[in-house]
């Protein structure tokens, strides 16, 4: 082929279209495996995000409150950061109502701007006396601070900065687990709070994962949180699941759970959560609500009574669209960082949070090749609609799992993706498909074409090889026209376009007619051949011999000559003197005519001359009989695709011949009852395909002088 | 149905081998022939013919078919008895028909072949006079 659809089905045709998508195969696994450094990362995200939006945790319990520092406590206590002495009020207002925990999501690194050493330090003027009578806020606070569990916060940091140092109370895991071993997060310093507090408390880190500020469309999502981290070789539970630890007493114990790929699950006292091989937690948000949320400003002032914390966790963090604290969830809220802590805590009592097992990704690996691999398998032996079903449905399928897998385990399978890697072995697969369809219907177009032009070449002969054949057949009326003693009609039906009977009429001299009727074996090319032969011997022989007996020796002696595929006929030849009605007959096998003779139909007799039909036996010894016909007297030759007719379960046969060639007789002429007997067969065999050429043939002798037709 | 059925059968007939089989009594070979000989099926008649013919030679035994199972035969069934009758005569071997039904029968008589080759009412009387 030279078209241009050749050129790019033979690129695509390399080993049956099946390099090509072999390629992207490796592409594709090559693509998984290094998921995060591709664009498509932002897919799995993005579909990860839409299991929480479509399935976010639901939240049947508030057991954190967050007093929040908003708008209002500052409108009514002034600028932040507030004195350490008011956050000691509102700590002491929390305590006393006998919280399980106080989280406080803030770093207090710096001594308060009202305690003695700084203002001796700002204002050198002030008496010392004054100064030493004053108590340092900081010492209210931490006091304030003991008075129940409490937990301060602490940021690890990547680099050290200026007054970053090593918070004092890490956690004490039991020996025998060697975290350190594991690929858990590590800082090099953190930012916490004065020694002075951190003796009153105990400390957890509030250091986020957020995922890079990439792209516009992806601003800082926070979908990940360590549950546990060091720093400097020290570690430190997060600040949530810290408050936990203290509300179950300081001996609760605290076991990450590791396997050979890393941390896989951390326990705090019976509690536990799932987490990735570096200890980090995938969050399960739930939506956003107001409820558990109370403006510091209100405890201060005793509005909300500290018997709501009675037994809750109580997180106190910053809540002001002026003070920058913000995260972004996965659910597309915007949510005041204190609320994740209290989200986890939840999380944690709950024991519910996403999760994708360190086999997750292998067993997406697997689908991959395994699908990528049964499409190049298969899909070549595809109908371009089934592929296209085919892949949907391994498509939908995919995704939908992904969506059944996070609500049955919280897992975070990424089915999405897999179809997203599958789709170029699909089109490219789906290309080669339709492009060999595309040429092997342009090919089926071409042959059907061309077999079709065969056809109407071979439909074209054998119409001419028709038209031959019926212009061999005389036409009695034209014949005949005129003539007074005798009428003639006859017709000839093929069962094919050509075919093997014959019947002819002429007249020898003025005085004898001839009628004739002959029929070669099979039908077809091959016998109307002979049948053309056959007829003109037949008509040759006849007038030049004046023994009918004689002439079809000679007829069969000539046809025998040649006849190499053994093609007999059977013929009937009748000579009738039209002044007298006396018949000369011979007979080659052939049915005898029927006779109508004064309403009383019956047969020529035939028998004792009838010899086999002509080249049977190729010398039979072919003799004639005569036979008297009266006046007004209806010969009726016919062929075997008349009594042979099949309606499937029978035959017309002679005797039905017969009844209808009587009723037919008042016809008012021959050819109208030539051609109601061939009706009659054709409604016998009830359009049943004729398996046999037709001829009829009918023949009045009217007498001397005429005679009309009998009543 | 009966119709279709009676289509499918002569398909099958013309797609199938056509079967005699044989059996010999008094030293004559007798081959039963059945159903329909007509164009769908003289090809297949003429095959399954063509080895028995190949033994009827003036030294062998008689081959004598057996049309009592032959409901029907056409021209072209005819013709392949013809060029089997010529052909035994040829090789000087004996070539019969025995059994016909009547309906076959009238075939036989309005053609004349019964002039051509030799018919027996059935395969005892054609025993009789063939056999040893």
């Amino acid at each position: 082929m030279s078209t241009p659809a050749g050129i790019s089905s033979s690129l695509l045709d390399a080993r049956q279209g099946r390099a090509l998508p072999f390629v992207l195969l490796i592409l594709a696994t090559l693509a998984l495996l290094f998921y995060e450094a591709t664009p498509l990362s932002k897919l799995r995200h993005a579909q990860f995000d839409h299991y929480q939006q479509v399935m976010p945790r639901l939240r049947a319990s508030e057991p954190a409150i967050v007093v929040s520092i908003d708008s209002q406590s500052l409108e009514r206590y002034g600028q932040w950061p507030w004195s350490r002495e008011l956050m000691a009020k509102l700590v002491q207002q929390i305590h006393a109502g006998q919280p399980l925990a106080v989280g406080i999501d803030m770093v207090f690194s710096e001594p308060d701007r009202y305690s003695p050493q700084v203002l001796a330090e700002n204002l050198p003027g002030l008496p010392k006396a004054a100064l030493s009578g004053l108590s340092d806020p900081d010492t209210l606070f931490a006091e304030a601070l003991s008075a129940g569990p409490s937990v301060l916060a602490v940021v690890g940091v990547a680099k050290s900065l200026p007054g970053a140092r090593q918070p004092h109370k890490p956690l004490t895991l039991l020996t025998g687990e060697n975290l350190l071993e594991q690929p858990v997060i590590r800082f090099p310093a953190a930012l916490a709070s004065r020694p002075q507090l951190e003796a009153a408390a105990t400390e957890g880190l509030i250091n986020a994962s957020p995922d890079k500020l990439n792209n516009s469309t992806d601003r800082g999502v926070l979908r990940r949180v360590p549950t546990i981290a060091f720093v400097d070789q020290q570690p430190f539970l997060s600040l949530p699941l810290e408050m936990v630890r203290q509300a179950l007493g300081e001996g609760t114990r605290v076991l990450p759970e590791t396997n050979r790929h890393g941390m896989s699950r951390i326990h705090i006292g019976d509690y536990s959560l799932p987490t990735q091989s570096n200890g980090e937690l995938l969050v399960h948000f739930g939506k956003p609500n107001a409820h558990y949320y109370l403006s510091a400003a209100d405890v201060l002032s005793g509005v909300d009574s500290p018997a709501l914390f009675k037994d809750r966790f109580v997180l106190i963090g910053l809540n002001s669209t002026a003070l920058q604290d913000r995260v972004i969830t996965p659910l597309g809220d915007n949510l005041p960082g204190v609320d994740v802590h209290a989200q986890i805590i939840e999380s944690l009592l709950s024991g519910s949070a996403a999760h994708r097992p360190y086999w997750l990704p292998w067993l997406e690996l697997g689908i991959l090749l395994l699908a990528g691999l049964m499409m190049i398998g298969t899909m070549a032996s595809l109908r371009p609609s089934t592929a296209i079903l085919g892949f949907s449905g391994l498509a939908g399928g995919l995704i939908g799992a992904g969506y059944l897998i996070f609500y049955q385990n919280n897992w975070l399978f990424d089915g999405a993706s897999i179809a997203v890697l599958l789709s170029p072995i699909f089109v490219a697969l789906l290309s080669h498909i339709l492009i060999t369809a595309d040429a092997r219907r342009r090919l089926a177009e071409s042959q059907l074409h061309e077999s079709r032009e065969a056809a109407a070449r071979v439909s074209g002969e054998l119409d001419a090889a028709r038209r031959i054949q019926m212009g061999l057949l005389p036409d009695p009326a034209s014949l005949f026209a005129g003539e007074q003693r005798f009428a003639v009609a006859a017709l000839l039906e093929p069962a094919r376009a050509v075919g093997g009977d014959y019947y002819d009429c002429f007249m020898l001299d003025g005085n004898r007619l001839c009628l004739a009727i002959g029929d070669v074996s099979g039908k077809g090319i091959p016998a109307s051949l002979f049948m053309a032969i056959s007829k003109t011997l037949t008509g040759t022989l006849t007038r030049s011999s004046s023994d009918l007996g004689e002439a079809f020796r000679a007829v069969e002696r000539e046809l025998d000559r040649a006849n190499p595929e053994f093609l007999f006929v059977t013929a009937f030849v009748g000579v009738i003197d039209v002044n007298s009605g006396l018949m000369e007959f011979v007979c080659a096998g052939h049915d005898a005519p029927l006779l109508r003779r004064a309403g009383v139909t019956s047969k020529i007799d035939t028998e004792a001359i009838s010899g086999p039909p002509l080249c049977a036996t190729g010398d039979y010894p072919f003799v004639s009989g005569h036979c008297q016909l009266e006046a007004g007297d209806l010969l009726c030759l016919f062929t075997d695709g008349v009594t042979e007719a099949s309606n499937g379960s029978s035959m017309f046969g002679a005797e039905r011949l017969a009844e209808v060639f009587a009723g037919s007789i008042n016809e008012p002429t021959l050819k109208a009852q030539v051609e109601r007997l061939r009706d009659s067969v054709r409604q016998f065999e009830a359009g049943f395909p004729p398996a046999d050429d037709l001829t009829l043939l009918l023949a009045r002798w009217y007498g001397q002088p005429r005679i009309q037709a009998e009543i | 149905m009966a119709v279709h059925g009676i289509i499918r059968s002569n398909l099958d007939f013309k797609e199938q081998a056509m079967k005699l089989p044989l059996r010999e009594q008094a030293g004559v070979v007798i081959a039963a022939a059945s159903g329909r000989i007509d164009h769908a099926s003289a090809d297949a008649f003429n095959t399954a013919l063509e080895p028995l013919l190949k033994d009827c030679v003036g030294a062998g035994k008689p081959l004598v078919l057996d049309f009592s199972g032959v409901e029907y035969i056409s021209s072209v069934g005819l013709r392949a008895l013809m060029m089997a009758s010529r052909q035994a005569k040829g090789q000087k071997g004996v070539f019969a028909i025995a059994g016909m039904q009547p309906m076959v029968q009238e075939v036989f008589t309005i053609s004349r072949f019964s002039l051509i080759m030799p018919c027996y009412m059935n395969v005892d009387a054609a025993c009789k006079v063939l056999g040893s």
